[in-house]
């Protein structure tokens, strides 16, 4: 994969940044903010689905993580960008039922109340979802907000990580937090650390995981410390900035193995 | 009798019918599965878990090792555990020390006499519906190729959602087979007929539908049975037919 031959290396894209000043929201199964790898939580919103009103009910303020997958890609975001401005936005958990719904409001209450990058480490395969996210797609898009989604391991399309606005990740078998792989062939762009992961858990403790869900977080606190020190940045030009420092990539006219 | 009910009459039929010439074979297949899937990943045990009709539970139908006979028939909650979790994002996870999460269901584990190290598991779904998780407990990791049993693993979901989907349309026989002939009609006023026939039909009625699946199973089993059947289902009828009716 040949190199993008701009003055754009891992020094111009996030060096010096803490990614201070940029507000990235976990939209997942909640996040515990007294875990010590996570620290401070600034905003929390926990979404369900209610049958009887058929509606879509949000509740404000502190939540607990459900699962414990939201504390581990909190944690995963915190340890690359520490200085970020953290949200929880809690969508998993309650019933499955109108989920995809549920799903879809989390992510729009991100985009509309401010969020710069969102991590969503969560998909659906539902042909139904298809036209709701790829309008919250472009939403996102136009708004210059980040979303940075975790693929399936499946050659069927999930939503939205299929989508060419918002940047798909998938596990490689590295370990540098700082790397990541380019992919020439989509839908997936980018191949980060995702495999036999030390992350933060429930009640304080630490596991050691495995999934494209964990990759999702070390682009996306990669994502918040380019923006940092870049706030103009569109989400498109963002992609192309991962693309320029993607460890893959080699000096034209280079072999590949050098 | 007016097209309108003439197709939904049609569209009753066939649901009615569905369960009677749905293809047999479907649990054996998915027991297959789950104990080719266990050999092939060198694992101590595999399950398939569907979520219940309102998505409220997961009832693990099928396994095939350690713990199997205690799994198998077992209900969790969809809205805890890793399980629950890989229903809910639609993502596959892999867990390589269990015993360091403090919530992870211990309870499924000491009720089923396995208390598992690993575990990987991957959603089971078709573009309508996520239908469940496939889980494998404590696979050899250090065998060559391990490194691509997620991905694997997912091809064996795919197999278990394929074989789960065609059992179900043969569940709502009716509304496929209108939903089909709407596809392939040409003329509009046919189209909205059948379309407005298909939505309107109602799910079989579960006696029934079980009496069909039964009938079926045992003309497979030969005409001896199918007669022996039919003869046992006569002597009900003539009983109820004699005896005096129940009070109201």
């Amino acid at each position: 994969m040949p190199r993008i031959d701009l003055p754009i290396d891992k020094n111009w894209a996030w060096g010096g940044s803490s990614g201070s000043g940029i507000t990235v929201a976990v939209v997942d199964s909640g996040v515990d903010a007294t875990h010590p790898a996570v620290g401070a939580i600034d905003r929390a919103v926990a979404l369900r689905w209610d049958p009887e009103t058929e509606e879509v009910i949000s509740t404000d303020g502190p939540h607990e993580d459900l699962f414990g997958h939201g504390t581990a890609c909190a944690g995963i975001i915190r340890r690359a960008a520490p200085d970020a401005t953290l949200w929880s936005v809690r969508v998993l958990g309650s019933r499955l039922t109108g989920k995809g719904v549920v799903f879809a409001a989390g992510l729009r209450w991100a985009i509309t109340q401010g969020a710069r990058v969102v991590n969503l480490s969560l998909s659906t395969g539902r042909e139904d979802y298809f036209g709701l996210f790829h309008e919250i797609a472009d939403e996102a898009a136009f708004a210059g907000v980040v979303l940075v989604c975790a693929t399936n391991n499946v050659p069927a399309p999930t939503y939205p990580a299929q989508f060419s606005s918002v940047i798909s990740v998938a596990a490689h078998d590295g370990h540098d937090p700082l790397s990541l792989d380019a992919n020439p062939a989509p839908p997936v762009d980018f191949g980060a650390p995702g495999i036999d992961i030390t992350v933060p858990w429930l009640s304080g403790s630490t596991i050691v995981s495995t999934g494209n869900s964990l990759a999702a977080p070390h682009v996306t606190g990669l994502v918040a410390r380019i923006l940092g020190k870049h706030p103009d940045l569109t989400p498109y030009e963002v992609k192309t900035v991962l693309r320029a420092v993607a460890s893959n990539a080699v000096a034209q006219g280079a072999s590949d193995d050098n | 009798m007016s097209p309108d009910e003439l197709l939904r009459e049609l569209g009753e039929l066939a649901t009615s019918l569905g369960p009677a010439v749905r293809p047999a074979g479907t649990d054996e297949l998915l027991r297959s599965l789950t104990e080719t899937a266990r050999r092939l990943f060198g694992a101590a045990a595999c399950s398939l878990a569907l979520l219940s009709e309102d998505d409220s539970e997961l009832h693990y139908t099928t396994a095939a090792g350690e713990g199997a006979d205690d799994v198998t028939g077992l209900r969790i909650s969809s809205s805890h555990g890793i399980a629950g979790w890989v229903v809910q994002s639609g993502q596959p996870i892999a867990i390589s020390d269990l015993d360091n999460d403090p919530r992870f269901s211990r309870g499924l584990a000491e009720q089923t006499g396995y208390v598992p190290q690993t575990i990987l598991a991957v959603p089971v779904e078709t573009p309508q519906r996520m239908l469940g998780v496939i889980s494998l407990l404590d696979r050899d990791t250090r065998r060559p190729g391990a490194e691509q049993d997620m991905t694997l693993l997912a091809l064996f979901a795919d197999q278990a959602a394929l074989a789960l989907a065609s059992v179900e349309r043969f569940n709502v026989l009716g509304t496929v087979l209108l939903a089909a002939l709407a596809e392939s009609a040409t003329s509009n006023d046919l189209v909205l007929a059948l379309r407005r026939a298909a939505g309107e039909l109602r799910a079989a009625d579960a006696d029934l539908a079980a009496l069909a699946a039964t009938f079926a199973a045992l003309a497979r089993r030969g005409a001896a049975e199918r007669r022996l059947a039919l003869a046992v289902l006569r002597d009900i009828g003539e009983y109820v037919e004699r005896r005096p009716p129940r009070p109201r």
